[in-house]
């Protein structure tokens, strides 16, 4: 039904008068003054009162509303379909390989974030290096290549595979020379892949070539044995060790196995049973084997090889035509008794020489065998594959290029540009190759030279196998999809090579198939699992054989005068070339966790010096950090000095693998090159020279992170005691007394803790533990330790978490131990230096100064005696810091992983991927310290609650502990009296630092012991 | 005791003739009510350029870390706790001024108790932002307070020094400024009456509505009585705390326990030594000499003397027990501060603070303007340098010999500690002339007392032994503000 009411909404509708009707035309009943406020009158206009109140509330409104949202949104993607072995939070760990040791990659949410040795690697019983602890921050360096180049410009894979072919069929077709440079490749695939392609190629040819040699001892070997092999050693079956310059715990051949090995005979196991082996050593600089050493005779690099043949003549009775007495009466008395010590241990000895020089190492043979050592402590038998490179054809091969006779070059993990002594000759003899190709990761200095650029994969996205030592068989497997557009190189060569299988992975799976997994008894994809699982077979060791010395001695004497000789040049410095610990020969120089690793015994980081002893900075005027001009070799650099006790008077030691210039921004000049010091003479090089110094005037400060050296006698911190005495009463070095002081008797002030479950405790063997700074590296990548690079480190800011102090004492005139700073200035000699190494981190006292002061309760006790630390509730007063005795807490100076002036690691957005998920990144302002890895001990308990059942002994291992390859630190539950660590701390070695300030420590340390001998005595 | 006589033999504590009520509150307010002159713009433009460092080195410091700073790993405090402490110490007279001495009823704090208040308040504020910058996450401060919050029982550190010495500090600085600003509103009341317009307002405002009225100054004198009585213990109890923040470490050199005694009479020493700086400068450029004499001046150097002497026997007791105790840690600590690397600091704690202060003995020294002016900042410079040993030098060779290390300030630190001077001065500047800079009131309480013309008139007038009389006047002749040739006539 129509309705016609009519509806009106004030008396001007019902009217319509004229201003309803003109106003009703528009929208609003008032004009909206848009024309005023737009033409600039609208801000002269009054506004009333009402008009500013809906302006308020519009306007806090609006502001409200824009406050509400939330910021900084992270997004983080859940997986879709999530892959069924990986659960968000739970670590997987895949074995692997590095180096021949077997491993295990740690990985989180598909990204491999830790190594850890695998427990049942033969070489070090689950120890792994630093380097290998430092290896899985290089797989997120955003500086590697990412993906192939062309004359330096990108390039796709099918460009450069067709342009390489083609290239190689014309050289083939030639008869030119191709050769494939690497350095030792001891996996059974990848050489079977270079001799796959040798076969398609026959005119070319595999040149190893290493950057530090080990020649010298497989020429010896094949001289005086037949046998050209690098043996292995044994230095667990050795009593006594004598070491001529060879650093066998820091970088000689296989030092974590050595370390591992070394230490069975001086660990707390073996001095309870009354037995510690000893350990001599002669050398130049203090290397990290001699600063371990029971003794130590400094002696230049040109009497080394007198020194050899003088321990010849006292243990063989002859007389030698070399003979010629040592300029060091100490070294020369040293010679007699040591002969005398090494033939009472017949069998039980070991004599071992860094040189590469044949003929040193000929007469280290000839010393060995006479000692019967050969199927004791060498195993010929059994020999190492680690290196096998020949000095004498890589020089050849340089030879060659440069007279044109080369083709084609590739180069696979090596860097010759770099490390070649004479590296002009590279580049000229390069320059006359047609087709250059480098596998390298980065631009390096070889790779800058090539055409082609093939960037393998990282060794953590590769395929791939390692025989470290005969019968020793190790897997390598990827944990992580390559991160770039990288191909693995021997998949590259087999391509090249046109190989009827161009997969690597079914290549490694044949070479597996045919013979290695039968060698460990496996068989089939049954066996491959079990491989994968376990990471390695081991095949049943060949009896090792007694080698009988067949050797004319007579010219190899006259060799070693020679070079003595050539060396001993009057007036001049000997100059050692050796390699650091942290860097070695340079390839990881990218590295900031190795670059500011610190030189176990110089405590020196992000640099290369120029080591000088004591006496010689005082002769010639010299102080820490003066920049002279070293020269030799026709070559010279500029490097700071530091004075370095126990370095042979008239001689320096420089380290090589500094000095880069391709690399990444980290490792660029950081140091100068010393490996052009190299010199080549009787078909090896050589690692000493005669050098000139000259002073610049200049000073370059080093960045070390300890710049007092000595202990000031307190013997509270640091205690020790002879073998001798040890034997006579085990009690000695902890103060004679059967019990230990109880120095809470009359506790007053502190809080006692109930510890109901556990009791996290740790115990540290200063006997066992050689200084070598793995587990500073394995708690960097563990807990997400910033790096603070070189400026920092000067200012003293490292953040380590772990920190292992370096202590020099001297003996002089048989007044042992002086160890106070005022006493030491007034030695003249400073030769006779003993060192004792200390790993310190936070002490977890149960009396904890640190708790007390902090004004916020930001650092508390734990119920199971762990000092906490709340980083979201530290305001950063530091006192804390200031009254710990130990001095391990660290503080944020600034924000690390946020301040584009530490752009090395944690400020990257890509590297951040190796950070632990599970700890936290510290803000600036905040306190770090030691955690005990509480992350650990809280994923064990977890674990053991899964699998119900209690924790055991040995579920829970601290990064540091994983890492060390001598045991030296064991960590576990002090309310399990069972446990290794209530073991470890029972025994009569055992002290605590500071004990007497009554901050009741967790850590206890055992008693060093030192098996000195009659030249001490 | 206003109006009672005093004895002939005490010192005049106003000088000059002619003084009245009028008089001084002319004299008083002269700088308040005029615009400043030449000396005081110089001065106040160097300060607030100080000030501005100050403002620019802190920011400095909050936008990119305690990192700017030259600490480190095992010098975990340096010049910004040298700095509190420093600041904290100065700001000890006031309240001993104000309080300790009106309780003793000595009537020369009359004089300079306002000033030295002011100065304590200032300092203190100083003291305090070194507090705040010195903390790695200055914008989580209010955790150091016992505030409630969303976790619970989640409460500060009882047991942390540093947790007393929050309230320590703040709770001085409530009582200061109370006692301070209590003690301003006669005075206020005073240009306020004198003022006119906008000025007027202010100080009508500033001055609580002040009568002046019989009852009015009868609760003053109580209030400030008792607030005399609160603040005592404070004089005590700061530095108390304070010296708590380092005696209840274990670190050697800190952890002593003279510290309590030691360090509060270093305070009062350091506090009253930049009273003198500041007042031989006022009292010269503002012509305040007949109200800050030298029996004033002589007063103060006698209790610098005083306090420096206990300073230097605390020293002495620190070492003996350093020997005594056969610590090796502590007897290394203190041998370390003659023989470490730090030992021309050690020189300069030992040899302004005792040495210099002993020149004090000599009356020639104690009554000489330049020599007094020169020591205060000497003992200033000492007592710097005593915070910066205690501090720096014993942190920097601790326990372990391995974390043994140098300190060495950056730029940042050195602005920060030039800028909080030019804060402090900038303050100060400002208050001398907007407030009286002596309390006039108290000064009028004595006019009729101890008054030079008061005494001149006991001499005319009085039967006076002609011995005291003599003694009197040989008093007098060591006053800058006196006319000697006055008394030959009497």
């Amino acid at each position: 039904m129509d309705s016609n009411k009519k509806y009106w909404k004030g008396l001007e509708e019902l009217n319509k008068t004229p201003e309803f009707v003109e106003k009703n035309k528009h929208e609003f009943a008032e004009p909206i003054p848009i024309e005023d406020v737009l033409s600039g009158g609208g801000l002269e206009g009054r506004t009333p009162r009402r008009d500013f109140l809906k302006a308020l509330g519009f306007g806090v409104g609006a502001v409200t509303l824009a406050a509400c949202q939330k910021v900084p949104v992270h997004k983080s993607l859940p997986y879709i379909i999530k892959p069924e072995e990986i659960t968000p939070g739970v670590a997987n760990y895949y074995t692997s390989t590095y180096e021949g040791h077997a491993i295990l990659v740690k990985t989180r949410e598909g990204r491999p974030i830790k190594i850890e040795g695998n427990p049942n690697d033969l070489l070090s019983k689950g120890g792994v290096s630093a380097q290998a602890q430092a290896s899985v921050l290089d797989l997120y360096d955003v500086n590697r290549l990412k993906n192939p180049l062309k004359d330096g410009a990108d390039a796709s894979w099918s460009d450069i595979d067709d342009v390489i072919l083609r290239a190689l069929i014309d050289i083939k077709a030639a008869g030119k020379k191709i050769r494939i440079v690497s350095s030792t490749i001891s996996s059974p695939s990848t050489l079977g892949v270079i001799a796959d392609f040798i076969t398609a190629y026959p005119t070319a040819k595999h040149i190893v070539y290493d950057a530090v040699s080990y020649t010298g001892i497989l020429q010896a070997n094949q001289n005086s044995f037949g046998k050209a092999v690098l043996p292995h050693y044994n230095f667990d079956k050795a009593d006594v060790i004598v070491s001529f310059g060879a650093d066998f715990l820091g970088t000689w051949i296989s030092p974590t196995e050595f370390t591992s090995q070394y230490v069975q005979n001086r660990n707390n196991k073996s001095l309870q049973s009354k037995k510690m082996s000893r350990h001599i050593q002669f050398e130049t600089g203090l290397s990290l084997t001699g600063s371990n050493a029971d003794v130590r005779i400094p002696v230049k690099p040109s009497e080394e090889g007198i020194a050899l043949v003088a321990l010849y003549n006292a243990i063989s009775g002859t007389t030698l035509p070399g003979t010629k007495k040592l300029t060091n009466d100490v070294a020369d008395k040293a010679i007699a008794i040591v002969a005398k010590e090494l033939l009472a241990a017949k069998g039980k000895a070991l004599v071992v020489a860094g040189s590469n020089d044949v003929a040193s190492q000929i007469l280290v043979n000839a010393i060995n065998a006479k000692l019967g050592s050969y199927g004791t402590t060498i195993d010929l038998d059994n020999p190492s594959h680690q290196y096998a490179g020949n000095d004498a054809g890589f020089v050849e091969f340089v030879n060659e290029m440069n007279r044109s006779e080369v083709d084609a070059v590739f180069f696979l993990n090596s860097n010759p540009a770099y490390d070649y002594y004479s590296s002009k000759d590279i580049a000229s003899g390069l320059k006359k190759v047609k087709l250059k190709v480098s596998f390298a990761n980065y631009s390096d200095e070889t790779a800058s030279l090539c055409d082609i650029i093939a960037p393998g994969h990282y060794y953590l996205e590769s395929w791939g196998d390692d025989n470290a030592i005969e019968g020793y068989y190790t897997i390598l497997q990827p944990a992580i999809n390559p991160v770039y557009d990288s191909r693995q190189a021997e998949h590259s060569l087999l391509i090249w090579s046109d190989n009827a299988v161009k997969d690597y992975y079914k290549y490694v799976r044949n070479t597996w198939d045919k013979s290695l997994l039968a060698k460990g008894g496996l068989s089939g994809q049954k066996g491959w699992e079990t491989l994968l699982q376990t990471g390695f077979v081991k095949e049943a060791p060949k009896a090792a054989g007694t080698y009988t010395f067949n050797y004319d001695l007579n010219a190899v004497a006259q060799k070693v005068l020679d070079h003595s000789n050539l060396l001993a040049d009057g007036g001049k410095v000997e100059l050692q070339i050796f390699q650091s610990v942290a860097l070695r020969d340079g390839k990881r120089a990218n590295n900031p966790w190795l670059q500011e690793l610190p030189d176990p015994v110089s405590k020196v980081t992000w640099d290369n010096f120029a080591a000088v002893s004591p006496a010689d900075m005082k002769k010639w005027g010299y102080v820490d950090g003066d920049v002279v001009k070293v020269e030799a070799n026709g070559y010279s650099v500029n490097l700071p000095v530091l004075s370095q006790p126990g370095q042979a008077q008239g001689t320096i030691s420089v380290a090589v693998g500094y000095g880069r210039t391709a690399v990444g921004p980290v490792g660029i000049n950081v140091g100068q090159n010393a490996f052009p010091f190299h010199s080549l003479r009787n078909g090896t090089f050589q690692t000493a020279a005669t050098a000139v110094l000259t002073a610049t005037g200049d000073n370059s400060p080093l960045a070390q992170t300890q710049t007092h050296h000595s202990i000031e006698g307190r013997n509270s911190v640091i205690k020790e005691a002879t073998f001798k005495e040890y034997l006579k009463d085990p009690w000695n070095g902890t103060g004679k007394t059967k019990e230990h002081k109880d120095y809470n008797e009359n506790n007053l002030f502190w809080q006692e803790y109930d510890h109901p479950q556990y009791n996290w405790v740790m115990a540290i063997d200063l006997n066992a533990c050689t200084g070598c700074g793995a587990c500073v590296v394995a708690c960097n990548a563990e807990n997400n330790v910033p790096v603070v690079g070189k400026d920092e480190v000067r200012r003293r800011r490292e953040m380590h978490w772990i920190r292992i102090d370096r202590y020099y004492s001297f003996n002089d005139n048989g007044d042992g131990g002086i160890t106070k700073e005022s006493e030491i200035a007034r030695l003249n000699n400073l030769d006779n230096v003993k060192v004792v190494y200390q790993p310190m981190m936070c002490q977890h006292c149960e009396h904890a100064p640190c708790e007390t002061v902090c004004p916020v309760l930001a650092t508390v006790h734990s119920s199971e005696g762990l000092n906490h630390m709340a980083y979201n509730r530290c305001i950063g007063t530091r006192y804390c810091a200031n009254n710990c005795p130990y001095k391990v807490r660290r503080f944020n100076w600034f924000n690390y992983w946020n301040d584009s002036r530490f752009d090395n690691y944690l400020n990257n957005e890509h590297t951040q991927l190796v950070l632990n998920p599970d700890v936290v990144t510290r803000f600036r302002g905040v306190m770090e310290k030691c955690s005990m890895c509480v992350q650990r001990i809280q994923a064990g308990k977890l674990k053991a609650k899964i699998e119900k059942r209690q924790l055991k002994d040995g579920d829970v291992k601290v990064a540091c502990q994983q890492t060390c390859p001598a045991n030296a630190i064991v960590f576990g539950n002090a309310n399990d009296k069972n446990s290794e660590v209530s073991k470890a701390l029972a025994s009569e070695r055992t002290y605590y630092v500071l004990e007497e300030l009554n901050v009741q420590p967790g850590v206890g340390y055992q008693v060093k012991v030192r098996n000195i001998n009659e030249l001490e005595a | 005791m206003a109006s009672h006589s005093e004895s002939i033999i005490r010192e005049p504590l106003i000088t000059g003739k002619d003084i009245t009520y009028a008089k001084i509150t002319n004299d008083v307010l002269r700088p308040v009510e005029n615009m400043p002159g030449k000396a005081w713009w110089i001065g106040f433009v160097v300060a607030v350029l100080g000030a501005l460092l100050w403002v620019f080195s802190v920011s400095w410091t909050f936008w990119f870390g305690i990192g700017e700073w030259g600490l480190n790993k095992t010098v975990g405090w340096a010049w910004d706790i040298t700095g509190f402490v420093w600041w904290v110490g100065i700001g000890h007279a006031g309240t001993l001024i104000s309080a300790i001495l009106l309780l003793f009823r000595q009537n020369w704090r009359n004089s300079i108790n306002r000033s030295a208040e002011a100065m304590t308040i200032f300092a203190v504020i100083c003291a305090a932002t070194y507090i705040l910058c010195h903390m790695g996450r200055p914008w989580m401060f209010v955790y150091s307070l016992p505030l409630p919050n969303q976790y619970g029982s989640l409460w500060v550190n009882f047991n942390s020094p540093l947790i007393w010495d929050v309230f320590a500090i703040s709770t001085y600085f409530s009582v200061s400024l109370v006692f301070w600003y209590t003690g301003l509103l006669p005075d206020l009341a005073t240009i306020r009456d004198r003022a006119t317009g906008l000025r007027r307002k202010i100080y009508s405002v500033c001055s609580f509505g002040w009568t002046g009225s019989v009852k009015t100054w009868q609760r003053f004198e109580a209030v400030c009585l008792i607030l005399a009585g609160i603040s005592t213990p404070l004089v005590l109890s700061v530095h108390t705390i304070v010296s708590m923040d380092f005696a209840t470490s274990l670190e050697p050199g800190w952890h002593t326990t003279i510290f309590p005694p030691y360090f509060v009479a270093g305070a009062i020493f350091s506090g009253f030594a930049m009273v003198q700086t500041l007042l031989l400068i006022t009292r010269k450029v503002l012509g305040l000499e007949n109200y800050i004499t030298m029996f004033h001046i002589e007063a103060m150097n006698k209790i610098i003397l005083l306090t420096g002497s206990i300073v230097g026997v605390a020293y002495l007791t620190e070492f003996f027990i350093a020997y005594y105790s056969a610590g090796e840690y502590e007897q290394y600590t203190f041998l370390n501060r003659f023989i470490g690397p730090y030992w021309w600091a050690g020189c300069m704690m030992y040899g302004c603070n005792v040495l210099m202060t002993q020149l004090m003995w000599f009356k020639k020294v104690r009554t000489s303007i330049p020599i007094s002016w020169v020591l205060s900042i000497v003992v200033n410079i000492g007592m710097w340098f005593e915070r910066f040993v205690i501090i720096v030098t014993s942190l920097h060779r601790d326990f372990i010999p391995s974390s043994w290390a140098m300190f060495y300030p950056t730029w940042v630190d050195v602005s920060i500690f030039v800028g909080s001077i030019g804060v402090f001065f900038t303050l100060f500047l400002l208050f001398i002339r907007v407030l009286p800079s002596i309390a006039m009131a108290e000064v009028k309480l004595i006019l009729k007392s101890s008054s030079e013309q008061a005494k001149l008139k006991l001499i005319k007038t009085g039967h006076l032994d002609g011995e005291q009389v003599d003694f009197y006047k040989e008093s007098l002749t060591t006053f800058d503000s006196v006319e000697i040739a006055d008394y030959q006539k009497v």
